[in-house]
């Protein structure tokens, strides 16, 4: 069903942020946000990334991008060296990498309207001729189920679900091989949500694009996505097939997001709650980050960090409880 | 191939020229504000009275000792001659004359002529002035806000210098040594006066460059000058109308103020001018001083409640 050739590639991506404070810039130290990623989007797939506020799921989407320029680390995209890219090729990968963002109220230029915004990447990749130009953004309009006569019209005059769809026709623009959404659907109602979700899925299917899926809904991902990758702290946990991951989890913070989902919860388990926050990211724990909220945690969790290995085949995992 | 070429679809989109909904839609929710379109429309009829109102009237500067300090119409005063000849004091009564209606100064000047050069003058002014202001403060607190980092520190420490900086004093030097002359009071004025505007645009462009449809015009491949022109400086053109409404009549009361003093340029009739003159005969004229303070509140005022209209015709949380 899937061609196995992986279209993204990332290796051991970091972005930190240098944390200052004062009128004379002091140090306080390191936010780690994404911390030593490695991951493939395989041509065709929708890869669902989960994890909890803060936890560095929307600065990867961005890094990749290079919307935040990484730390460190490798991205490559079908091929070619995204970090090493000059202005304008990266302004050509810019066009085959789509972002499409949370909060649909944001995500649009309150005083252009919106065929001018859908239309901009058309004008920064000299798409010349208005003409032409207007013909592919009705085209892009009415393939996210809009009328192409809003075109005219300012974001203010749509819902949030129109503004999404907007949205995703900006993205669409230049035909892109990969989008990242960001937690495309969290700001909008439940019955919205499944429209967008459908119209996604249908583009790609029409379109054979690959999605990264950013969300904390673990009912979301469940439904669009083909694998899924768990993060905390800026490090993936665990990944594996969508299936295999909602039956068989490895990691204990993948089992606690599971059981906290009432419709996920496996056969007669109870639920497991979390103690405590998520820890500072400046002061990230020793060993394994996940130990001081951890229901299984043992001897050796604060003093190693767990390797991130293939426990099953297709299924990985980063912790102690699987040597 | 990307950059911003006319023709190119690459416009910049300056909001009145192009979003003639959103303009119809503001214009909607001024006109619920009374005081606002009052200003306005006294506004109106300054800038009315500035381009025609010096053809119609005589000229400001031609003196007439026949009639002098002729009070306003409907006005009169008591005049008393002592006579050396007779010992005897005579009082006669000086009733106002249509020809003057706004009566003449102890040099026999129309008032009504003075004022409307004074119009001109003002408004003249505190177009200019607050032009070059809010242009320099759009600028440096765009790219400050834009560039960040160090070009950002320096802009800011060096706004924040200008602004302890007495700025009054400052003009009366400049002009002191260069003599004064209109241009030099607009340029003193509007050099210094863009320091409150740079401070508010940054904070806004800074908040702006946060959100995600910059992100995404950066996402889709745009250049920096693309992003700038056509999404940052949109969304704080609103700012910039009213914090130029709103700084137009600090302008103008500082040209006054200076020409009060006497460093207003001589060769034009500014009411800070006239409001000079009549203040050594505010005992025997007192219209002369008073006519051209009344302008220069009612002008003042305008402006002020145009200004607080407009803020709140933009502001989305605003109930209006």
């Amino acid at each position: 069903m899937i061609n196995k050739v992986p279209l993204l590639q990332i290796k051991n991506l970091k972005k930190y942020y240098r944390v200052t404070a004062g009128l004379i810039p002091r140090p306080l130290g390191e936010i780690k946000a994404v911390d030593g990623v490695s991951l493939d989007i395989i041509e065709g797939e929708v890869l669902g990334l989960v994890g909890e506020s803060g936890c560095g799921k929307s600065t990867l989407g961005k890094a990749i991008l290079r919307l935040e320029e990484p730390t460190g680390g490798q991205i490559s995209f079908q091929g070619t060296d995204v970090l090493s890219l000059n202005k304008r090729d990266l302004r050509t990968l810019r066009g085959k990498i789509q972002i499409v963002f949370q909060d649909p109220d944001s995500s649009l230029d309150p005083r252009m309207p919106v065929g001018d915004s859908i239309g901009e990447a058309l004008i920064v990749h000299g798409v010349s001729g208005a003409g032409e130009r207007g013909r592919r953004v009705a085209r892009l309009m009415e393939k996210v189920g809009l009328e192409a006569g809003f075109a005219e019209r300012y974001p203010h005059e749509f819902s949030g679900g129109q503004r999404q769809r907007i949205g995703i026709a900006r993205a669409l623009a230049m035909d892109p091989r990969l989008i990242i959404a960001d937690e495309p659907v969290s700001a909008l109602d439940v019955s919205v949500q499944a429209q967008v979700l459908n119209l996604m899925m249908d583009i790609k299917d029409a379109d054979g694009l690959s999605y990264m899926f950013v969300s904390h809904d673990l009912a979301v991902v469940k439904y669009i996505a083909d694998r899924v990758a768990v993060m905390y702290m800026g490090q993936i946990v665990e990944l594996a097939d969508k299936e295999e991951l909602f039956r068989d989890p490895l990691h204990p913070y993948t089992e606690a997001l599971l059981s906290a989902v009432a419709g996920l919860r496996r056969g007669g388990g109870s639920r497991i709650l979390l103690s405590g926050d998520m820890p500072s990211p400046l002061k990230p724990p020793a060993g394994c980050r996940f130990h001081t909220r951890c229901h299984r945690v043992m001897e050796i969790c604060p003093v190693a960090e767990p390797a991130f290995r293939e426990v099953v085949p297709g299924h990985y995992a980063a912790c102690h409880l699987y040597p | 191939m990307t950059e911003l070429k006319p023709g190119q679809g690459g416009r910049s989109r300056i909001p009145l020229r192009i979003s003639h909904r959103l303009w119809g839609y503001y214009w909607e929710r001024l006109q619920k504000n009374r005081l606002s379109l009052v200003g306005l429309g006294f506004i109106g009829f300054l800038v009315l009275t500035g381009i025609f109102g010096p053809l119609l009237v005589q000229d400001p500067q031609k003196t007439d000792f026949n009639i002098l300090n002729l009070p306003p119409l409907g006005f009169s005063i008591q005049e008393s001659i002592y006579d050396i000849k007779t010992n005897e004091i005579t009082t006669t009564m000086i009733e106002g004359r249509p020809e003057h209606p706004l009566g003449t100064d102890s040099k026999g000047r129309d008032m009504l002529a003075m004022l409307v050069s004074g119009a001109r003058i003002s408004l003249l002014v505190g177009l200019l002035a607050t032009g070059i202001a809010i242009f320099l403060g759009t600028f440096l607190g765009v790219l400050s806000a834009f560039l960040g980092g160090w070009v950002d520190n320096a802009l800011m420490r060096f706004t924040d210098i200008m602004m302890t900086f007495p700025f009054f004093l400052l003009l009366v030097l400049i002009v002191f040594i260069f003599g004064p002359s209109l241009a030099i009071i607009v340029l003193v004025i509007g050099l210094t006066g863009w320091t409150g505007a740079a401070r508010l645009i940054r904070s806004e462009a800074l908040s702006l460059r946060t959100r995600d449809f910059i992100t995404a015009s950066k996402a889709l491949g745009a250049s920096d000058t693309r992003v700038i022109f056509n999404h940052l400086i949109p969304n704080v053109s609103s700012l910039i109308i009213v914090m130029a409404s709103l700084s137009i009549p600090g302008v103008i009361m500082a040209e006054a103020s200076l020409s009060f003093i006497g460093l207003g340029d001589p060769m034009s009739t500014s009411w800070g001018t006239i409001l000079n003159t009549g203040q050594h005969s505010l005992d025997s004229a007192w219209w002369v001083a008073v006519e051209p303070g009344i302008m220069l509140f009612l002008t003042v005022l305008s402006f002020n409640f145009f200004g607080d209209g407009l803020r709140d015709a933009f502001d989305p949380k605003a109930s209006v």
